[in-house]
């Protein structure tokens, strides 16, 4: 296949006569080069993928020639095995994904309205103190603090958010509030015209109201990226989470990996489906909304 | 909060504070918005790092917080002579020290060579991006596996191409180069993001004005494509630089900061004292000293990096 694209770039080069040798035999080299690289960072992936589709006896079976690489059958249907065993195998699985889902949604919502609200203030609403806590904020983005994750702990020990049926508030709590999305959605709001506010103001709208009616519609952007952002900072936390929850029934996807993989006896083909399982919704919200990553981390650089 | 939001709107609304004036409406609205984060951050944010600052001159225990003890300066004088923490101290610096560059230069590369016209330009970017897709856990968990001294894919493949096999993640001497290398391949692809980014946002008028004045490739990629990416790069390098300094997910799946405590890095040394061993009190000391070297390194590339632009 290299071959063939290779030629087909050479003739289309030699097409435009302006393009020196030197050119051609330059970006040959380098595609030559990202296929080489290509496949050093696609691999792993891959070969997670499928075997999550074979059975462990298949895998093990395969593992020494090329054919690890390709689908031990054909047949769609017998690609599930493990996914089934999955489910079947470790009662808590499904409802692991289910506690993945709803902490991340709900950490998503309050994350968006508590630090949105908050930049919102801090860029437009001066009250006493307000700009000694934009100071504060922009000075606790700058500093890198090392792992609050211990006192944390004593603090939620402190509160009684640790008792059984408390844990799962207070795991959720503290990942609410982020020095770093209220500086986001600060700058963002401080770039928005002002007029639309004051126009509404005029006509008799109180803050509220302007907030939700008016200000949110035009922040959409901003919005998607703290939320997705918010998603995958959620989606794949892992210390904090596994301090929290000892107990299976309420841990989150990635947490409950570590009980699949330790698992005795462990089958290799479950883990991958487990692996790959857990990566679907991560990968499905990068491929539709990259252009928010990337505008996300762009502006973040701005500083 | 409806209550505070009323649409009264009388003329002359103000009120001083400390010598300068506030619009009342505006400025009850405003506190009432910033409430909620405010409570939560002081809760969250702010009261571990005095807590923790508390704790770091007493002897606190995980399990008998109510019974603490002023000791003075005895955990800082303790962590200077613990030699697992200057292990774990060495074990982060090593991995800072290989995996930032080696980082640095595939994201930085990559993103070169994908800014030019290329063939399958988004085949190449999605297939570079795919790690990064993997969460950490999910990248430990996978890689542990594929290791395996006897049943996993890399020592099979490593057979077959003549190699013997190696014991990777149970080797003292490969597991910190194995957590290196798979610590680059998981987060290159998001790095390659922000400098494509920043490559794309180089006003093209400045490479025609440049070609008018005869420049070469050469002389246009040093005087135009690397001063102008100049504050994308400082701001990856600091970011990834504090991240790398923060490395613990890695040790804390595959090795568990062995063999023989050869990954165990300064994260994860802090969160065992304090968690496993329950020496709340050391804990928050060694956490204290590591933010003041971090935020030092930091605060120092910081204003390196501003006085180039």
């Amino acid at each position: 296949m290299e071959n063939t694209l290779l030629t087909a770039e050479t003739a289309e080069k030699k097409r435009k006569k302006a393009i020196s040798p030197l050119h051609v035999v330059l970006k040959t080299l380098a595609v030559l080069f990202l296929a080489v690289l290509c496949v050093l960072f696609l691999f792993p992936v891959w070969w997670m993928v499928i075997s999550s589709f074979k059975t462990e006896d298949m895998i093990y079976a395969q593992m020494d020639s090329w054919q690890t690489f390709l689908p031990g059958t054909w047949n769609v249907a017998d690609w599930f095995v493990s996914y089934q065993k999955l489910f079947s195998s470790f009662e808590y699985f499904g409802q692991s994904i289910l506690n993945s889902i709803v902490y991340c949604s709900v950490t998503i919502a309050a994350v968006l309205l508590i630090n949105s609200f908050a930049g919102y203030a801090l860029a437009r609403l001066e009250f006493p103190g307000s700009r000694t806590l934009t100071t504060v904020i922009i000075l606790l983005i700058i500093v890198p603090v090392e792992t609050s994750i211990v006192p944390q702990y004593v603090i939620l020990s402190k509160l009684g958010l640790l008792s059984t049926d408390l844990r799962v508030v207070g795991y959720l709590l503290p990942g609410f509030v982020s020095a770093f999305y209220i500086f986001m959605f600060r700058q963002f709001y401080l770039g928005m015209p002002k007029e639309l506010e004051e126009a509404a103001e005029i006509d008799g709208a109180n803050k509220l109201v302007t907030y939700f009616a008016i200000i949110m519609p035009l922040a959409k952007a901003i919005f998607a990226t703290v939320a997705i952002f918010t998603f995958m900072g959620a989606w794949n936390e892992y210390v904090f989470a596994q301090l929290m929850f000892p107990n299976p029934k309420n841990q989150p996807l990635q947490v409950f990996l570590q009980l699949v993989n330790t698992y005795n006896p462990k089958d290799l083909a479950v883990v991958m489906a487990a692996l790959t399982f857990s990566t679907i919704p991560i990968a499905i919200v990068y491929i539709f909304c990259q252009r928010y990553i990337v505008e996300g981390v762009s502006f973040s650089g701005l500083k | 909060m409806k209550n505070n939001a009323l649409p009264v709107r009388a003329k002359g609304m103000y009120f001083r504070f400390l010598g300068r004036s506030f619009k009342k409406h505006d400025a009850i609205v405003g506190a009432v918005f910033v409430l909620p984060a405010f409570v939560l951050g002081c809760i969250f944010v702010v009261a571990p790092m005095l807590v923790s600052l508390a704790y770091s001159v007493t002897d606190a225990n995980l399990l008998a917080l109510n019974n603490v003890h002023f000791n003075g300066f005895v955990n800082f004088a303790e962590a200077f002579g613990d030699t697992y923490l200057w292990n774990a101290f060495l074990n982060t610096l090593e991995f800072v020290v290989k995996v930032v560059p080696l980082q640095l230069c595939a994201s930085l590369g990559l993103a070169l060579i994908l800014n030019t016209k290329i063939r399958c330009n988004t085949f190449f970017r999605w297939a570079f991006f795919c790690p990064v897709m993997l969460s950490l856990a999910v990248t430990s968990f996978l890689w542990m596996n594929l290791l395996n001294e006897q049943e996993g894919l890399i020592n099979a493949i490593l057979e077959n191409l003549g190699f013997s096999r190696q014991p990777f993640l149970e080797s003292p001497k490969q597991a910190m180069n194995v957590i290196v290398f798979i610590s680059a391949w998981q987060g290159a692809g998001y790095q390659m993001l922000i400098f494509l980014s920043g490559l794309k946002n180089i006003p093209p008028e400045i490479y025609e004005a440049a070609a008018i004045d005869g420049a070469n490739p050469v002389q246009k990629f040093f005087f135009i494509t690397i001063p102008n990416i100049l504050p994308t790069f400082s701001f990856v390098l600091i970011t990834m630089l504090i991240g790398a300094f923060r490395l613990i997910v890695q040790p804390m799946v595959m090795t568990g900061g062995g063999p023989v405590d050869s990954t165990m890095t300064m994260s994860y040394y802090i969160y065992t004292q304090g968690i496993t061993f329950r020496n709340v009190g050391y804990s928050s000391a060694i956490a204290l000293l590591y933010t003041f070297f971090m935020a030092a390194i930091a605060l120092t590339l910081r204003k390196l990096m501003d006085v180039k632009d």
